[in-house]
């Protein structure tokens, strides 16, 4: 097998096609809402929601089959997202009260798994997704779904920016918090649905906060983020499919094509998180806010610039930024 | 013909959930009128701001905004009339976003949802930007902008939401003299413009200069007036609740407090 054979001609496989087709879908729409998670600092919140669909999709598969799928987990995600924002917004959003309520939902779904007759083959698809083998009818209510999420943060971006950035002065504005938490959380778990379908609902995460870590890392100019994250989760999607074929076809090891996926998306980060140190330390200033693009020149007595010893945060570290930032609720 | 007030509070009590407030509110600023809101930490300067702009329930008397009854509730919405500075150095100075962007938001209660900034919020935007010196940075990261800058640039925000009620919390806290000056000058200007102001300070150089009345709170409202009249030592002593403070033409020093 050539590597255009990998890249290219694998795709004209129907499975591999479909395959592709809502891996697209999934990464753009999963870019663009993990650019808000990243400034929200809502990774931990996002890993709660990816948990508390695991029972949804559990229960969908009991009762519905492979078609109870997306049912399932879409009415476990929104629950999720009301319980989340409610806590949220109870002051009770600590990292335990997350992790309780998180492995809460996770021991509910493995307790209705055992109840299969397949335990172990349902579990790993759960776990681990079963991106080549979508059925054909599935595509089309995945992408309805990530769609449903796109443009639910799409009409409320200009908000969902302005309570990132200054959550009181959003609020003293008129718009409601509430609202916006709950569209957010809400979009965020409807990736998490489509996402957990294909990648599992073990490595959703990745998607969700990879591709909006490598834009903080490309840019610090606020509307390209999003078109960086979508770029390069697509990009690595394309990628992370073509080398699960590439290796399971033509290296004939069984690999689950959702982990190598996550595996393209993670050394992605790696690479560019590298590039920016380099680039920072050419410019001889340590790495800045973002590796990539010097300052603007200054005109008017600037604030101390960063010192050159910082380092460009990891994913987690912009969530317990954004925490320290105290945001009001 | 008269006209009614920006604001007024008539015997107005904003009380958090937990039960901190301020109570005994009696005051009335008019177009083109600042006032100066000054007293001790904890004295709840913030709490009669967040309780104008709807942000901590009103529990007691009223508040009207241009003549208009502004319901007991929190509210969301003051009509566009009410614009907040908040103290920058609240703000994530790691966030990715120009001085521009940040003073776009102050259009965005007119946009709605659906409707995306056009010429005339650039427009609106170019221009409160000029307003406070700060035309030349406006594509700066806002992050890297000094402490006065960004202090000004959101004042510029605010003010390109074009309120008539201008609140500010602690503007000159860690302001240098040259951004001191051009926050008066364009708080004088604004003033001229028919735009109420008012603002939460230890600054008395800047309540001289700016403010045409004081209010001293505690708790509760101590007292309402011209400046000269309310800030007297004996006053200021009983607002501070008898710490030692001294008190000359340009200062208010208060062992432990910041500010000026």
């Amino acid at each position: 097998m050539t590597i255009v054979d990998a890249l290219f001609s694998a795709f004209a496989i129907p499975f591999m096609g479909r395959a592709l087709v809502v891996m697209l879908v999934l990464a753009v729409v999963a870019g663009v809402v993990g650019v808000l998670v990243n400034l929200r600092g809502l990774e931990f919140i996002s890993d709660g929601l990816t948990h508390a669909v695991f029972p949804g999709l559990a229960i969908g598969l009991a009762v519905g089959g492979a078609s109870g799928l997306i049912p399932g987990a879409a009415i476990a995600a929104l629950a999720g997202a009301l319980a989340l924002t409610w806590l949220d917004r109870a002051g009770v959003t600590s990292d335990a009260a997350i992790a309780i309520v998180l492995t809460a939902a996770f021991s509910i779904g493995v307790i209705v798994v055992s109840k299969s007759s397949d335990y172990a083959g349902e579990l790993e698809a759960l776990l681990f997704g079963r991106v080549l083998t979508i059925p054909p009818d599935q595509v089309l209510p995945l992408v309805a779904v990530s769609g449903v999420a796109l443009v639910a943060v799409v009409v409320t971006l200009k908000q969902q920016l302005f309570r990132a950035f200054d959550a009181r002065g959003s609020r003293a504005a008129g718009d409601s918090a509430l609202v916006l938490d709950l569209v957010l959380n809400a979009a965020i778990a409807l990736v998490v649905v489509a996402a957990a379908s294909t990648v599992g609902t073990l490595l959703v995460l990745a998607l969700l906060i990879v591709p909006g870590a490598v834009a903080r890392l490309v840019t610090m100019r606020l509307w390209w983020l999003f078109p960086v994250a979508a770029g390069f989760a697509a990009v690595a999607a394309w990628l992370g499919l073509a080398a699960g074929f590439a290796v399971s076809v033509g290296a004939g090891v069984d690999v689950p094509a959702g982990a190598t996926i996550v595996a393209v998306f993670v050394l992605g980060y790696a690479l560019v998180l590298a590039v920016a140190q380099v680039a920072g330390w050419v410019r001889g200033s340590g790495v800045g806010r973002s590796g990539f693009e010097p300052l603007p020149p200054a005109s008017d007595a600037p604030r101390p610039a960063r010192t050159g010893a910082r380092r460009p945060a990891a994913p987690l570290e912009h969530a317990a930024r954004a925490r320290r930032a105290g945001e009001e609720r | 013909m008269t006209h009614s007030p920006v604001l007024r509070l008539t015997g107005a009590a904003f009380t958090h959930p937990g039960g901190a407030g301020v109570a005994g509110l009696d005051l009335e600023i008019g177009r083109g009128e600042a006032v100066a809101l000054i007293g001790p930490n904890g004295a709840g300067k913030s709490t009669l701001l967040k309780g104008i702009l709807g942000l901590v329930p009103r529990t007691a008397g009223t508040l009207e905004l241009g003549g208009a009854r502004a319901s007991e509730r929190p509210s969301h919405s003051r009509n566009g009339m009410v614009a907040f500075l908040p103290q920058s150095a609240e703000l994530d100075a790691d966030f990715p976003i120009s001085l521009e962007q940040v003073v776009m938001q102050g259009r965005y209660r007119g946009l709605g949802l659906l409707r995306w900034p056009g010429r005339a919020d650039r427009a609106a935007v170019a221009q409160a930007l000029d307003r406070v010196g700060l035309a030349q940075l406006a594509k700066r990261p806002f992050g890297e902008l000094s402490g006065g800058q960004r202090q000004r640039g959101l004042l510029a925000r605010a003010l390109a939401s074009q309120p008539a009620l201008l609140l500010l919390d602690e503007p000159f806290n860690g302001l240098d003299q040259a951004n001191r000056d051009a926050l008066v000058e364009t708080l004088r200007q604004l003033k001229a413009d028919g735009v109420a102001v008012l603002v939460s300070t230890h600054d008395l150089e800047l309540a001289r200069l700016v403010c045409d009345s004081v209010v001293l709170v505690n708790g509760t409202q101590l007292a309402h007036g011209p400046v000269d009249d309310v800030l007297t030592l004996g006053n200021v002593q009983e607002c501070f609740e008898g710490v030692e403070v001294e008190i000359d033409e340009h200062t208010l020093v208060v062992p432990g407090h910041e500010g000026h």
